[in-house]
């Protein structure tokens, strides 16, 4: 063995001093000849006959140079380079074999590339901290009763706990942050145009907790905390994008919501935060002003700081290396159980009591399941589109090779063994799956990026080396599928094939029809379950598309407004009310109102408590009336373009002075009133208290998104309400509402300079979004349900010409015999209809089961939906009579007199 | 079969040129190759350039190394001497020859005695 190693070591350092070596061989042989004649000569040869002597004694030169050349050095490599260029030359001679094989593989391996690329960003790649294993997200099961939260139960902790938690938990680390507001983003300021950037306030240990290091200067400092520095750590991009990587940004100053932070540090590259689909730009000290409330939200009553019971902190932990994760898990669960109950004055009897949980320091946390669940389904979806492709370059394949058999034929007849020819065929198929693997790695990158962007993912999604290796694995197996399974085809046959091959000898085989079938059905199969699925999720998008949303949202323009330095409720109103003026008197704006929830985006106000004419409302318990609720402006329907049933839309003369009034909805006036006839009814809440005039019913419309049910809701207007940090504006435009936007930002600067527009954006695009996942979903199904039809048609059609070319002779010895031409095309159809039929058998049960699996995915749509169903198997029969009619007519067009005659 | 031949050839020869060396020092292919036909005494003709492919496949197989020299009559000539490997693997073939040709030696003396 050891011999073995040597000597293979030494034939590869030959490989490189070729040409040295041979001149020294040269050399040897030379003076060896010369020694020898001069041995002769000695003997009294003469000078001629010596060196005749001499070169018998030694051997024939040029063989033995022959044959050290070969034995010094492996031919292993010029053997690989001499299959590399003869299969170059191959490919180069079939250019549409050659295209229709980098396509099909660019197209199947990039999807599964892209797929998986974003699956493994969403669900498996762990966040860049120092040993990530250790680190854990904290979630709860729910809060304590008599607490509130920010909406997100799992992951919201108050600051006590988080304080309890650190001192006594025995956890190496907890790590506090909080997000800068419900979108994630705060008005930011480098230079002069203020702008939105997403920043995270969070503990001291933040930086040396994860283990996360800085590009420069420092993380922050436990002080930083304790003192709410006025001190910021910017991310790499932003560095970049803001400050060109200037080594000097250190001490530069960047206002967030308009007070100035020194910058300290730059984090390492990569790390972007721990808020999943949101990269941060900067990380701050928790702080203390009521400006810097946890979400943004408004400090009426304190900060997040000062309230013990408002569950606002998101944390994560860093586990210590001498207890596993259940020991510290345990630990920190009695901790935490007490300190829940922080600053609440009772425990209401048999209230289930909130349970900790660690989970893993992913680079998402606790990714909703339906999103998980589609990306897995995709996965599928696109595998299955691989498998398809990969059956179909195996059929060209085989079919190839099986044409090129007189070629082997004679190869092997002139002294080529099998092994030469298997390793020629494994170079060619080698040298497809490279050419369509870096096709494939182009097209994966761009559609990553497109698959992000459909999936409202700003974070880093683009392949890194684990979904390369990923590829990797699947090309490697692809080339050896392709290099081994048509192999026996093309090596099958001996050399007196190239004797006997002609039109009449060398049919197809038995075997290699029947794997070929098989082949077939198993692919019209896989495309019955893909076409059922892009058909269902089609219908799907379909029905949400088609939601009447009972507003008019499409020349509606909406944007955040935070206005700065606003002490109190009246300086709020204010500010609004003298905003909402000062736009109308842009020209082109018909309507303006606010909303404090936009409409689309998902968030909502959900309240309980209703008396009406302070009675129980419609034989509800007052308690247990929920609605739901949003603070507008005035003119908020018209300029939404939602219809008044009744009543009036708000105006400015519903000012904090004037009766109180509300707006409800039409499933609120059944609900609880009973009739739709509510205007001129008082509304209280269940203790009796606020009353509110109902001066309008309106129709009812969706409110956080498209799926939404009818619901009861309500509405009242800032002006009569409390202290509203952020509204946002709604702006019913003429024309393109997008257009609009340099005018109202010109608008607001000279209100404010610091103010930035907040995602701007058209109202019915926020609706879109609402279902953007949907929208994906089915779009890229329905991509891979057609890119499955289009590669069956060329697999069908690829398969049956080649059959049909092969089969030429025996047709024309049918049309000899007297058989006509419809007879012939017909036996050509019907192989390929009795293939289909099989196919659509075998699918249909899987595609139920494949169905049943995306049910919750679906929307007014049944997994068992006939509909879809008969689509799917009416689009592969097409596709399978289209594809075999061109070779069934040239089939039926064969001229019995040629055929038989050639060769 | 010539294959055959050439093999045992081959390995007889690996073996007279590793022993040579071993009993000589370092010496060049051309002695290398007078030596051995001294020890022959014509009963062994030999190409002498089979010597070269012998001594590359000694060579590769880090058994003998090799240097370059002067030869006793002013030549440039490269120089082949035995290894610590190439020593044991001597030892190995030596003692692998002996049994085998004790083997032999003995069978064909059981033969001469039946015979007659």
């Amino acid at each position: 063995m050891m011999d073995r190693v040597l000597v293979f070591l030494a034939k590869l350092k030959a490989l490189f001093l070729r040409s040295s070596d041979d001149a020294a061989f040269k050399n040897e042989v030379e003076a060896h000849l010369e020694m020898l004649s001069e041995r002769y000569e000695n003997q009294g040869m003469s000078a001629a006959e010596a060196k005749q002597a001499a070169r018998r004694q030694f051997g024939n030169v040029t063989l033995l140079t022959q044959k050290r050349k070969e034995a010094r050095t492996t031919m292993f490599f010029s053997n690989v380079a001499r299959d590399l260029r003869y299969g170059v030359r191959q490919l180069i001679k079939t250019p549409v074999f050659t295209l229709v094989c980098v396509l099909t593989l660019a197209l199947g391996v990039g999807a599964n590339t892209a797929v998986f690329s974003v699956m493994h960003a969403v669900l498996m790649k762990m966040l860049p901290v120092h040993d990530a294993s250790r680190v854990v997200y904290v979630h709860t099961t729910s809060f304590p009763t008599g607490a509130h939260n920010t909406g997100d139960e799992a992951t919201s902790f108050s600051y006590a706990t988080y304080r309890e938690l650190r001192e006594h938990s025995g956890l190496q680390e907890v790590i506090g942050y909080i997000p800068m507001s419900s979108s994630g983003k705060a008005p930011v300021r480098v230079g002069t145009v203020p702008e939105e950037a997403a920043g995270d306030m969070v503990s001291g240990n933040y930086f040396s907790g994860l283990g996360v290091g800085v590009e420069l200067g420092r993380g922050f400092l436990q002080k930083d905390e304790d003192g709410h520095a006025p001190v910021t750590v910017i991310s790499e991009k932003f560095w970049a994008s803001h400050y060109a990587h200037s080594r000097d940004v250190l001490g530069k100053t960047l206002f967030i919501k308009s007070k100035p932070f020194t910058i300290v540090g730059v984090a390492a590259k990569g790390f972007e935060g721990t808020e999943g689909r949101i990269p941060l730009d900067f990380w701050i000290p928790l702080q203390s002003d009521p400006e810097f409330n946890a979400w943004g939200s408004p400090a009426n009553e304190g900060t997040y700081l000062t309230i013990p019971i408002f569950w606002c902190m998101r944390l994560m932990a860093r586990i210590p290396e001498s207890v596993t994760q259940e020991q510290a898990l345990a630990k920190a669960q009695g901790i935490f159980q007490q300190a829940a109950y922080l600053g609440i004055a009772e425990k209401r009897a048999g209230e289930r009591i909130p349970q900790l949980s660690f989970l893993p320091a992913k680079q998402f946390d606790g990714q909703d399941d339906s999103f998980a669940r589609s990306l897995k389904t995709l996965m599928a979806m696109v595998g299955l589109v691989l498998l398809i492709a990969m059956c179909n370059i195996v059929m060209l394949l085989m079919a190839r090779n099986a044409n090129r058999q007189r070629e082997f034929s004679i190869r092997l007849a002139i002294g080529a063994g099998r092994k030469e020819i298997a390793r020629q065929l494994l170079t060619e198929s080698f040298l497809l799956v490279v050419l369509g693997g870096i096709a494939a790695w182009v097209f994966a990158l761009g559609a990553t990026h497109a698959l992000g962007a459909w999936a409202r993912i700003d974070s880093n999604l683009q392949p890194d080396a684990v979904v390369l290796w990923f590829t990797f694995a699947v090309l490697l197996v692809l080339a050896l599928v392709f290099g081994i399974a048509p192999l026996r085809a093309a090596v099958s046959s001996g050399p007196e094939t190239a004797l006997r091959s002609s039109a009449t000898a060398s049919q197809i085989t038995t075997r290699n029809v029947r794997t070929g079938n098989i082949v077939i059905i198993m692919q019209v199969a896989m495309c019955v379950v893909l076409l059922v699925g892009a058909a269902l999720l089609l219908g799907t998008l379909r029905n949400l598309m088609n939601i009447p949303l009972g507003q008019k949202p499409e020349g509606v323009l909406v944007f955040g407004i935070h206005p700065q330095h606003i002490q109190s409720k009246e300086e709020s109103i204010a500010f609004f009310v003298n905003l909402q003026q000062r736009l109308r008197t842009i020209p082109g704006v018909e309507a303006i109102s606010f909303a404090g929830n936009r409409p689309g985006s998902g968030w909502s106000n959900n309240d309980g408590g209703v008396r009406v004419d302070g009675h129980t409302p419609n034989g509800v318990e007052p308690e247990k009336a929920n609605y739901r609720h949003n603070t507008v402006g005035s003119d908020y329907f018209r300029a939404m373009g939602v219809p008044v049933l009744q009543g009036r839309d708000f105006s400015d003369a519903d000012s904090a002075t004037a009766p109180q009034v509300v707006i409800v909805n039409e499933t609120f006036a059944k609900k609880y009133l009973g009739t739709v006839n509510a205007v001129g009814h008082v509304l209280s809440n269940s203790k009796g208290f606020h009353p509110r005039l109902i001066v309008g019913v309106v129709k009812d419309h969706k409110y956080t998104g498209i799926t939404e049910e009818a619901r009861p809701m309500n509405w009242t207007v800032f002006m009569q309400g409390d202290r509203e940090n952020e509204l946002n504006v709604e702006m019913r435009v003429q024309g393109d509402p997008m257009a609009m936007l340099p005018t109202v930002r010109r608008f607001v600067q000279q209100i404010d300079p610091d103010m930035p527009l907040l995602e701007p954006m058209v109202e019915s695009e926020v609706f879109r979004q609402s279902i953007s996942q949907q929208i994906m979903f089915a779009r890229l199904a329905g991509c891979f349900g057609v890119l499955a039809v289009v590669l069956i048609a060329t697999g069908l059609y690829g398969t049956l010409s080649y059959r049909v070319s092969r089969r030429n002779a025996e047709i024309g010895v049918r049309m000899a015999l007297g058989a006509q031409r419809r007879q012939i095309v017909w036996m050509v159809l019907r192989g390929s209809l009795l293939l289909t039929v099989a196919g659509v058998a075998l699918g249909i049960p899987a595609a139920i089961a494949a169905s049943k699996g995306i049910e919750s995915s679906l929307y007014g749509v049944k997994a068992l939906d006939i509909a879809s169903y008969l689509l799917a198997i009416a689009g592969v029969t097409i596709v399978a009579l289209v594809a075999s009619g061109l070779p069934a007519g040239r089939a039926g067009s064969v001229d019995p007199s040629t055929v038989l005659r050639a060769d | 079969m010539a294959a055959d031949k050439s093999e045992v050839l081959q390995g007889t020869l690996d073996l007279m040129i590793l022993k040579t060396l071993h009993a000589l020092g370092p010496l060049h292919g051309f002695g290398i190759a007078r030596r051995i036909e001294q020890l022959s005494e014509d009963v062994l003709t030999l190409n002498e350039g089979t010597v070269y492919t012998s001594l590359l496949r000694l060579q590769q197989k880090s058994w003998i190394a090799s240097e370059w020299g002067v030869s006793e009559n002013n030549r440039r000539a490269r120089f082949y001497r035995i290894t610590k490997r190439g020593l044991k693997q001597l030892a190995i073939e030596t003692e692998n020859w002996e049994r085998i040709s004790g083997v032999i030696g003995r069978v064909l003396a059981l033969e001469a005695k039946v015979e007659p």
